[in-house]
């Protein structure tokens, strides 16, 4: 099927399977989503994966999900070249959604308050200069769901 | 063509032919690149296109103010900034992508992440229509001159600028690094505690 006629669903807005996600497909998924635009090839990435056995004992996690993926990177004292890299970790981050969305993994890009306060930074190991830039939730979803045509919205467009 | 492959074949295209790219084409890949990107929250985010030749002057203009300003830059590159500018009108549409500051962190960078993501599904969708794209981000147009030409107000910032068009050459991929060598996992019960 082609891209263009995908529809995907946030895992905010389906139903669960309750059963764990194996590593190796997040790691399969992952090699193809690092195909990412990135300016220079930087590869401004890293991860931190978490996976819960015992679900919902981490209350700064979101508790619906099976696993979590932490994107994380340096920090930059050039502002543009930060906003750069947080783009190129956006797309990454774009790409793996679209593709986990084929193997029934759904994902949530998830931003919290937690993720500026440099203590949480130390319980997850994030090194001192690198920045949280997003939390993924995943979690299978049930087959049958099929996700809806999201409505098409005007754009908010003007000419030069 | 598998998603897959598409991801993985998807190159950032800087020369394009002369084949025309229409303000309907590029409108309607983005609003199936916003359909494609689940999110939370409002949009806050425009964009300002440039594709009629009188536009893309203009931006070509804007571009280089700051590089044509100056006396001696100007001398110095003379004719490498005409072929500069020559180039820029020849791209045949331009995407301006201006999204809302926020002065909550947390607002700010889910805003930015939430169009970063769309422009990776329209550069995904372009490539599926054999459309390249350049995401345009160089210093040297970022200034408070061009950010003005451009219109971005007070409240806004600048996520680039999306060169759009056919091509005739695909250049080569350069590889990435594993994503085993960036990878690290916690443990829950360390977490707990």
């Amino acid at each position: 099927m082609k891209l263009a006629d995908t529809h995907i669903a946030s895992l905010s807005s389906l139903t669960l399977a309750q059963r764990p996600i194996p590593q190796a497909l997040v790691l399969e998924l992952l090699n193809h989503a690092v195909w990412a635009p990135t300016h220079r090839l930087r590869e401004p990435w890293s991860f931190i994966y978490i996976s819960h056995d015992n679900r919902g004992q981490l209350d700064f996690l979101n508790k619906q999900a099976s696993a979590h993926l932490i994107l994380t990177m340096k920090a930059d004292n050039d502002v543009h070249k930060e906003d750069e890299n947080a783009a190129a970790i956006f797309c990454l981050i774009q790409n793996f959604q679209l593709l986990a969305w084929e193997k029934k993994l759904a994902v949530k890009v998830s931003f919290h308050e937690w993720m500026y306060d440099r203590s949480y930074m130390n319980k997850l190991n994030v090194p001192e200069k690198e920045k949280l830039v997003a939390v993924l939730d995943l979690g299978f979803y049930i087959e049958s769901q099929a996700a809806s045509p999201a409505p098409s919205a005007e754009l908010n467009w003007s000419l030069l | 063509m598998s998603l897959e492959q598409l991801i993985r074949s998807r190159r950032t295209i800087r020369k394009f032919n002369n084949l025309p790219v229409s303000q309907e084409l590029v409108i309607s890949l983005l609003q199936r690149a916003e359909q494609l990107c689940p999110y939370e929250g409002e949009a806050r985010w425009r964009y300002v296109f440039a594709g009629s030749p009188e536009a893309r002057e203009r931006l070509a203009n804007y571009m280089l103010e700051k590089v044509t300003d100056n006396k001696v830059a100007k001398l110095l590159l003379g004719k490498l900034s005409e072929s500069f500018h020559k180039r820029i009108v020849e791209v045949p549409a331009n995407v301006i992508v201006i999204a809302k500051k926020s002065s909550n962190s947390q607002i700010n960078d889910e805003n930015y992440g939430n169009v970063c993501r769309i422009l990776q599904n329209f550069q995904l969708l372009g490539w599926e229509e054999r459309l390249g794209m350049a995401w345009i981000t160089e210093p040297y147009i970022q200034t408070e001159t061009f950010f003005e030409r451009i219109t971005i107000q007070e409240d806004e910032r600048f996520v680039g600028i999306l060169q759009i068009g056919y091509f005739d050459k695909q250049p080569k991929g350069r590889g990435r690094t594993p994503a085993e060598r960036k990878w690290k996992e916690r443990q829950e019960e360390e977490l707990i505690r």
